[in-house]
């Protein structure tokens, strides 16, 4: 069905694949949303949602906190977030999960950064400001029924 | 894609599109197929892969139907979303990556149809690919090669446009489905895309290109 493609035709086709990446390029963030979007979508599968339960900023006015604290919740595994401001404006995200913590991944501007994790703490340094979330992967699940993916919603570091 | 875990904060944030290197489809497909095996048989995270391979080509196949960005971005969503509906009736899961394009096709040329519909004029392409006003300074920062080839593909119709950025982007294009979606006969895709292929050299042509693929 296929016609043949010639490799003139192939280096032509490759040059077209460059020429539209570059100036018609994908938004940046799609991807992540997509990401996001998907693993919320299949949740009843896989992933248990995480709720915000408190925020608190400590710090003059929101924008110029020092340090920014979330807690997160499914009913059965509480996550505590702490973002500091580091040096030269970039941020530092410390956390507790109270289940056996396999494995933490921020997942953030079209890229997954995996965390230093040790037990239930772990820790993101030098990470750019932004729209951020977090998946945690646990050993195994708090519950029989429940399961050992928790994803954050989106919150601002 | 190792390397993307540990990557330093400053090139995570210095290339937002950064997913989007002109890669060989060939190796976008056999790792898109790689991945939804591998969450088929229960791997989390390899969903996530399968999104972040297949994305940006579902990004231009949507784009090819002339739908401005915010509709495209809608026509990704939705594909995504019916492959978590329907993922069950793919039977080869080597197949996903056209399964995922042709789903994606189908939802932009109804998006299409709809934001037509919704419009008073019957402009087909809905938005410029490229802004005509475009500034001095934007058109220095692009590549000239980017330049020559972007101009050119603008001067085909729309018809050859769309074909060529499908077929572009989809390492084996499914003609049977492509014809149908284009509404034009199956065995006018072929000669069609030659035809196409010769308007846009020609174009190069008349632009000063001299036919090297290493020029282009």
């Amino acid at each position: 069905m296929t016609s043949e493609t010639t490799p003139d035709d192939a280096a032509l086709f490759a040059a077209l694949r460059r020429t539209w990446s570059t100036l018609d390029p994908v938004p940046a963030g799609l991807v992540d949303d997509m990401i996001a979007s998907v693993a919320s979508a299949d949740l009843g599968r896989e992933y248990a949602l995480l709720t915000l339960v408190e925020s608190e900023a400590t710090g003059a006015v929101r924008g110029d906190a020092d340090m920014l604290t979330l807690q997160f919740s499914d009913g059965h595994t509480n996550v505590l977030v702490h973002i500091t401001i580091a040096e030269g404006g970039s941020r530092r995200l410390d956390g507790w999960a109270d289940g056996d913590v396999a494995e933490v991944r921020l997942i953030a501007h079209d890229a997954e950064l995996q965390a230093d994790s040790d037990g239930g703490r772990f820790s993101f340094d030098t990470i750019p400001a932004g729209i951020a979330r977090l998946r945690v992967t646990l050993v195994a699940p708090p519950t029989p029924e429940a399961g050992t993916q928790l994803l954050t919603p989106r919150f601002e570091i | 894609m190792g390397g993307m875990t540990d990557a330093p904060s400053s090139s995570f944030r210095d290339h937002p599109g950064g997913e989007e290197r002109a890669a060989a489809p060939s190796t976008i497909w056999a790792r898109a197929a790689d991945s939804f095996l591998r969450w088929r048989e229960g791997e989390l995270a390899a969903m996530d892969e399968l999104v972040r391979i297949m994305t940006p080509v579902l990004w231009h196949v949507a784009r090819a139907y002339g739908l401005e960005r915010m509709l495209a971005e809608d026509v990704v969503q939705a594909t995504w979303f019916t492959l978590l509906r329907r993922h069950e009736s793919i039977q080869d899961a080597r197949a996903v990556a056209g399964w995922l394009t042709t789903c994606a096709r189908r939802e932009a040329w109804r998006a299409g149809r709809a934001a037509q519909r919704a419009r008073p004029t019957d402009d087909l392409d809905l938005e410029p690919l490229l802004p005509r006003d475009e500034s001095a300074e934007d058109r220095a920062h692009r590549g000239d090669r980017d330049r020559r080839l972007w101009d050119a593909v603008g001067a085909l119709d729309e018809r050859c446009r769309r074909l060529l950025r499908v077929v572009a982007f989809e390492e084996r294009p499914d003609y049977a489905r492509i014809a149908t979606d284009l509404s034009m006969p199956i065995g006018s895709i072929g000669p069609t895309r030659q035809r196409c292929l010769g308007k846009l050299r020609t174009a190069l042509e008349a632009d000063g290109w001299r036919g090297e693929s290493r020029d282009l």
